[in-house]
């Protein structure tokens, strides 16, 4: 009788795709925790929401460098879960409308918060290392705030004790991955609140809990 | 156990449920959603987004049949939110996205002075509850004979938050009994009306929420100024009625056990056993699975374990405490009617 099917278990929603229709847009895992595969899947039967899940698993391809098995899942060359990662692949996807340019983001940026200009050098085996363009207390400081940013945005580990240095407890390079998330390891609270304010949204609170 | 089981033969989800909320002998206890179990996915899959979904009878229809067709709840709830009859009744409405709930403006209250209350003249028949009785009739056709169409009206209580604003009706309460006593018996007759008219759509059994919740009101308050009232509610609305109050309850148990109302859905906050004590079959209960932090927040497993308690407590209906949030997860949902038939299943094999 039901059209729903076990497909996994949900991770990760974008509730109101703002690039087609509103649709709803869900991130499922399947298989073994430590080698899953991933599943970018809607409910919607509306014409081109097919096409509007394909641009998301392709993006996700290129700006987290996931691969896709034959029958259309995603997971990391790897095989590693990093689910984290994976979730935030998928939310920086769907924020892509299917005009805009879907490529790997640079392992450098500006950190708007010191004028300094970050680098991440990678240095194989999976490792990463956190660089400024200036010296001194604050660029210290700002260099280990990001390497604590993708530590927690990537599920990184420290390496050796450095401040700096982080690295995937796979063993593997991801360049793209780090592309991704170093954009946001700048500020890790404003993803936090971010992510607090969607899981709000859409509980029904009683009159009295109402503005 | 609250509700006998092993001398039943099979029953489809409507006879399940409407047992159960007689504690009559059941084959098995039936799932229950006396509230919302609508999410943004199942709104994609029958193509029923919010804020239409609460507006247009089809789509109303069409989503909540999928808490029968898609979760396998013995039940159908359309009436997704509180806020019908007070569209009807002229509250500001702020209907949001296919996200989020529509609420109503409660800082632009539409009445300041009991003497102001006045039940429009066309209040059955507003887009807004004209939507839910027709969405009752089209579910009632298709699906009337094998799961229980549960209705919602709104109870004098809640519909006094949305008229005045929570702070100036709860300083009525406090400042002038006689006056918030008034308010609620002239309330009360747009309750009767919208559950008498559901009834005659086909609703077999209605949710009557009253916000007297544990964070604001106590159980002295719902003595002195709902108990009576719900009593009443059971002798003019003549069906199974499922009262819903928020929060931590048990202080009124006892209270709302007296009313005569055919169950209670009660809030996680309560525990199955201690609710259970107080109320002692004298009604049953109905809930309480968590809605933030398990349905929302957790797996499958999670869900499964308040499943359980809630069997293991006696508990006669179960399902979710509230509505639940949009975003839960399908396959929680799915968990509770596998894991009530799970748990018959394991104790038919150990009796």
């Amino acid at each position: 009788m039901g059209q729903t099917v076990d497909i996994g278990k949900r991770i990760e929603l974008v509730p109101m795709d703002p690039h087609f229709h509103d649709i709803t847009i869900a991130l499922y895992q399947q298989g073994p925790e430590e080698s899953p595969l991933f599943l970018v899947h809607t409910y919607s039967q509306i014409e081109g929401a097919q096409e509007r899940i394909q641009f998301a698993i392709e993006a996700m391809t290129h700006i987290g460098n996931m691969v896709m098995t034959a029958n259309g899942m995603l997971q990391f060359p790897c095989g590693s879960g990093h689910q984290l990662a994976c979730r935030r692949t998928f939310l920086e996807s769907c924020k892509l409308a299917p005009s805009d340019s879907v490529e790997p983001r640079p392992l450098q940026i500006l950190d708007k918060k010191s004028g300094l200009t970050i680098t991440v050098d990678s240095l194989g085996e999976g490792i990463y290392q956190v660089k400024a363009d200036g010296k001194g207390r604050r660029a210290d400081r700002r260099i280990s705030a990001i390497a604590g940013g993708l530590m927690k945005l990537g599920e990184m580990e420290e390496v050796d004790g450095t401040l700096d240095t982080v690295a995937f407890p796979c063993g593997d390079s991801h360049d793209a991955l780090v592309g991704l998330l170093l954009v946001r390891a700048p500020n890790v609270r404003a993803i936090v609140r971010e992510q607090e304010m969607a899981a709000s949204r859409g509980v029904l609170a009683a009159p009295s809990q109402q503005n | 156990m609250g509700t006998e089981q092993q001398t039943v033969g099979p029953m489809t989800g409507k006879e399940r449920v409407l047992a159960a909320l007689k504690r009559e002998p059941v084959d098995r206890t039936p799932t229950c959603n006396p509230t919302s179990v609508a999410t943004v996915e199942l709104m994609d899959l029958v193509d029923a987004p919010f804020p239409e979904a609460n507006r247009q009878p089809e789509l109303m229809a069409r989503l909540a049949a999928t808490g029968y067709t898609e979760l396998g709840f013995d039940t159908i709830m359309p009436v997704f939110t509180i806020i019908q009859e007070s569209s009807a009744l002229g509250c500001k409405i702020q209907w949001e996205q296919k996200d989020n709930w529509p609420t109503v403006r409660m800082r632009e209250p539409i009445w300041e002075d009991v003497d102001e209350i006045k039940i429009p003249s066309d209040f059955l028949t507003h887009q807004d509850t004209k939507c839910v009785l027709d969405a009752i009739k089209i579910l009632k056709k298709e699906y009337g004979d094998d799961v229980a169409i549960i209705g919602k009206t709104m109870g004098p209580w809640s519909q006094a938050y949305h008229c005045f604003g929570v702070e100036p009706f709860l300083l009525l309460s406090l400042d002038d009994p006689g006056q918030t006593k008034l308010a609620l018996d002239r309330l009360k007759e747009a309750t009767i009306e919208f559950g008498v008219a559901q009834i005659e759509a086909g609703a077999d059994a209605l949710t009557l929420p009253d916000h007297a919740t544990g964070d604001l009101v106590s159980g002295e308050y719902y003595e002195r100024y709902l108990r009576d009232m719900h009593t009443e509610f059971v002798d003019r609305i003549p069906i199974p009625l499922i009262l819903h109050i928020c929060g931590r309850t048990v202080d009124r148990m006892e209270y709302i056990a007296q009313t005569g109302m055919a169950a209670f859905h009660y809030d996680s906050k309560n525990e199955p056993g201690e609710s259970m004590e107080v109320v002692k079959e004298r009604i049953s209960l109905v809930g309480n699975i968590n809605n933030p932090e398990t349905l929302f927040s957790k797996g499958p497993e999670d869900v499964r374990g308040e499943v359980y308690k809630n069997l293991e407590s006696g508990v006669q209906l179960v399902g979710p405490e509230c509505a639940i949030p949009l975003q839960t997860a399908i396959e929680n949902l799915k968990e509770i009617p596998k894991a009530v038939q799970d748990w018959h299943k394991e104790h038919a094999r150990l009796n």
